[in-house]
């Protein structure tokens, strides 16, 4: 073997072995420990509008009827459970949906905010999934950024008369796709590199997980179209009964 | 004359106005009675309960509580006095401990908290749960959860108690507890309400046996008088106790001679069957 | 680990831990004040003595089984190794660093700084979940939300946490049947029909979910709900001996941050 050779095969191992670690490896949060205090503080800070906005919003609909709080609830519940079971894959390792953007499609993002933030202690109490200090971090890529923007495309697709299943499909990919991308922001942040600072730190972060969040992202878009088409085919009058939980339809 | 504990005049209610799903329904309701509520599934059962719990606001037509009138600002009058037990034990526990659970009801009573405690504690043990206080129900049997739900309303200490189809689903222990329960009510003189789809239970049981069919009461009369209408077993897609069928038999062979009183259960029918020998 | 058919072991073991009897306050104060001194101080030797102290409180007198315990630290493990792989290796140009592997066009490289940055940063992460986990694996959901309660989180946020770990396992336990079915007619067979499988199921399942809140709402209704939920609730009482033991480790613990980094500063 060339010296060469043994780099390749050095480095197929360590791919290798990256791919073994990553079928365990589920939806991103960040891992209880892993943030300064300042960044913990720092991003629960920048979650509190948000996370304001929502409650002041569904305080509103429930004072306007009082029958939602059980459905707000229930909504809460449903992004849990989607967001713990495994879901298909092609390789056969297990991996997880964020669940916010379809949240976010079927209740709009503003109670997702506080809803997605609920879920997130729950994931970090019952499944050690992310973490106390970090659910201000957490709370903002996945219950915030991911279901704010998936709403937001999903809007201006519509706008477009883009076709439906490519709309919803963007709006859940996307969506995804940008948790991940803020949360290796929010790593890089907190362990810039030493010689190219944070930007060379969020490519390597962003490289490692790409991986598992690339085909994540894919299926998760997939699975969110088949959810919701099944939901308009069958479900009209349920799906009204959810209209008034958005603030736009 | 005697004083109902419920009176409903001419009832009527629809889901968002489409179809009526209970038509002009008239009933009085008497202390200590025992009640069995026949029908098919979305005859109406269901919602008639609400109806007289005050959870659902009817349209048309009164209901009165011991002479008062119920509207909406005095159905939670309605809602201490009347208590629903309701079909699936999972629909209607709430909180995440026995003991929480349990105390739901006797908090929104605005009591104080010695009086919530103490009445909580009652009902646990009225119930046998006690030792189960800091049990989360998601860990409970189908039973258990079975016995929360009913000490959830023996709690609250109503008048009047519906079970909304307390059999379906309970394996026959649960059954028999459930009976002897029903047995301890009755001795309490409280009045019960209980819908079934099992024909034997509400001909063994009851003393008072309401037909609801689309929306209507078509029967209201004592259990023999009930199950002696074919008319009325067919509109409303019933059978025949299994006890009056062999009773029946019997007395057509002439193994018995016909008498005023059909026996009630197995030993009834036993006891008759000795007599005549 | 060992599974429950209809719930999450760290829920189940909660709720069999001894260390449940123990005030509720007081182990949520504990273990807040224990995960925010592992973070804040930074510094092997304190997240080392927590790992150790917490995983001892944890097993031992929290029953927890060791090999379980163990289990439950391998869940973060993935994502503690692939978010210190960046911490401790670097991309350049030119071949530099202590160590280094040559791609032709770019090296990847370490340097025994950035490899003991990473290790830290592992043992500081594990200390801060040995940390989560005493509070977790001994105080079931509901004696949270009722410390939450005491410290005047808003009552819409403590409300809907109450309702939903309560509606969870509902959900999960009408899942678990959806699969069951689903899964006895073929229905994850291949990737595809897998999609569809779930997505179908997970329509229904919200579906479902909807309609139950309804049915929720009407039982809540018929026991007097009047917009407020509250429920007879009591804490156990804490013990002298276990705040001094806690005070005691916490003492401990700061005295390690300061003894170490004393003697940093003498050999620097």
């Amino acid at each position: 073997m060339s010296k060469k050779q043994k780099k390749l095969v050095l480095f197929a191992t360590a791919m290798g072995l990256m791919l073994c670690i990553t079928p365990v490896a589920n939806a991103m949060h960040i891992m209880e420990g892993y943030l300064s205090p300042k960044y913990c503080i720092a991003w629960g800070a920048i979650s509190l509008p948000f996370l304001i906005m929502g409650s002041i919003f569904m305080k509103n609909t429930i004072k306007e009827n009082r029958r939602s709080i059980t459905l707000f609830a229930m909504a809460g519940a449903f992004i849990f459970v989607i967001s713990s079971l495994k879901i298909p894959s092609v390789t056969g390792s297990c991996s997880h949906m964020t669940g916010t953007g379809l949240g976010a499609l079927l209740f709009g993002p503003a109670p997702v905010a506080v809803l997605g933030m609920i879920v997130l202690i729950f994931q970090a109490i019952l499944l050690a999934h992310g973490g106390l200090t970090t659910l201000g971090a957490n709370t903002f890529s996945m219950a915030i950024a991911g279901p704010f923007l998936s709403y937001g495309i999903y809007y201006v697709c519509k706008k477009c008369n883009l076709n439906r299943k490519v709309s919803i499909f963007l709006a859940a990919c996307l969506g995804d796709l940008f948790t991940y991308c803020i949360t290796s922001m929010q790593l890089a942040l907190a362990y810039p590199s030493k010689d190219g600072g944070v930007m060379a730190s969020a490519v390597k972060f962003l490289g490692v997980f790409a991986p598992t969040q690339l085909p994540l992202a894919i299926i998760e878009g997939i699975i969110t179209v088949i959810i919701m088409i099944a939901l308009e085919t069958y479900a009209k009058p349920e799906l009204k009964s959810i209209g008034f939980l958005k603030e736009v339809n | 004359m005697k004083q109902p504990i419920l009176k409903i005049t001419d009832l009527s209610y629809s889901y968002d106005n489409h179809e009526k799903i209970l038509k002009d329904v008239n009933l009085d309701i008497f202390e200590r009675e025992k009640i069995a509520v026949l029908g098919a599934n979305g005859s109406g059962k269901s919602t008639f309960f609400l109806n007289i719990n005050g959870v659902l606001i009817h349209e048309t037509g009164d209901i009165y509580y011991r002479d008062t009138k119920i509207d909406k600002k005095n159905r939670n009058e309605l809602r201490k006095r009347v208590g629903i037990v309701f079909q699936d034990a999972d629909n209607q526990i709430i909180a995440s401990t026995v003991l929480a659970e349990v105390s739901f009801g006797p908090m929104n009573l605005k009591l104080s908290k010695e009086k919530v405690k103490e009445q909580v504690y009652e009902a646990l043990d009225y119930m046998n749960l006690i030792g189960f206080e800091e049990r989360p129900p998601h860990y409970l049997s189908g039973g258990e959860k079975k016995r929360v739900s009913i000490a959830d309303i023996i709690a609250m200490k109503p008048e009047v108690i519906i079970f909304d189809e307390p059999t379906a689903s309970l394996d026959p222990l649960n059954q028999q507890m459930l009976e002897e329960v029903l047995k301890k009510l009755e001795k309490e003189g409280k009045t019960v309400l209980i819908s079934t789809h099992d024909v034997d239970f509400a001909y063994r049981w009851a003393e008072r046996i309401l037909v609801f069919s689309k929306g209507e009461i078509i029967a209201d009369a004592p259990p023999d008088e009930i199950f002696q209408n074919d008319e009325i077993i067919k509109a409303a897609n019933l059978k025949r106790p299994v006890l009056l069928d062999i009773y029946e038999m019997l007395v057509n062979k002439k193994f018995l001679k016909a008498e005023n009183s059909y026996p009630k259960t197995i030993d009834e029918l036993y006891g008759l069957l000795s007599k005549s020998n | 680990m060992r599974k429950h058919p209809r719930g999450y072991s760290i829920d189940y073991y909660a709720y069999l831990s001894p260390l449940r009897m123990w005030n509720a306050s007081f182990k949520v104060l504990l273990s807040v004040s224990i995960l925010l001194i592992c973070i804040i101080a930074d510094n092997i030797y304190v997240s080392a003595a927590i790992i150790l102290g917490m995983g001892y409180l944890t097993v031992r007198k929290g029953n927890v089984h060791f090999q379980d315990y163990l289990a439950l630290l391998r869940v973060p493990l993935a994502f503690i190794i692939l978010g210190s792989l960046p911490i401790g290796v670097s991309i350049s140009k030119h071949a530099t660093g202590d160590y280094f592997m040559n791609f032709h066009y770019f090296y990847f490289y370490v340097t025994s700084e950035s490899i003991l940055t990473a290790v830290r940063v592992i043992v500081k992460a594990f200390g801060a979940i040995s940390g989560m986990y005493m509070l977790t694996l001994s105080t079931p959901v509901n004696d949270i939300i009722m410390v939450l309660c005491k410290s005047h989180v808003p009552k819409l946020i403590t409300e809907l946490m109450s309702m939903i770990y309560r509606y969870i396992f509902i959900l999960m336990d009408v899942q678990y049947r959806i699969r069951n079915s689903a899964e006895s007619r073929l229905g994850y067979r291949d990737f595809k029909t897998a999609c569809f499988t779930f997505g179908n199921s997970m329509s229904s399942l919200l579906i479902i979910s909807l309609k139950k809140a309804g049915m929720y709402y009407d039982a809540m209704e018929a026991r007097c709900y009047e917009g407020e939920m509250h429920f007879l609730k009591e804490d156990k009482p804490v013990e002298t001996r276990q705040i001094l033991m806690g005070a005691l480790f916490i003492i401990i613990i700061i005295l390690i941050k300061l003894f170490t980094e004393m003697e940093e500063g003498i050999v620097v």
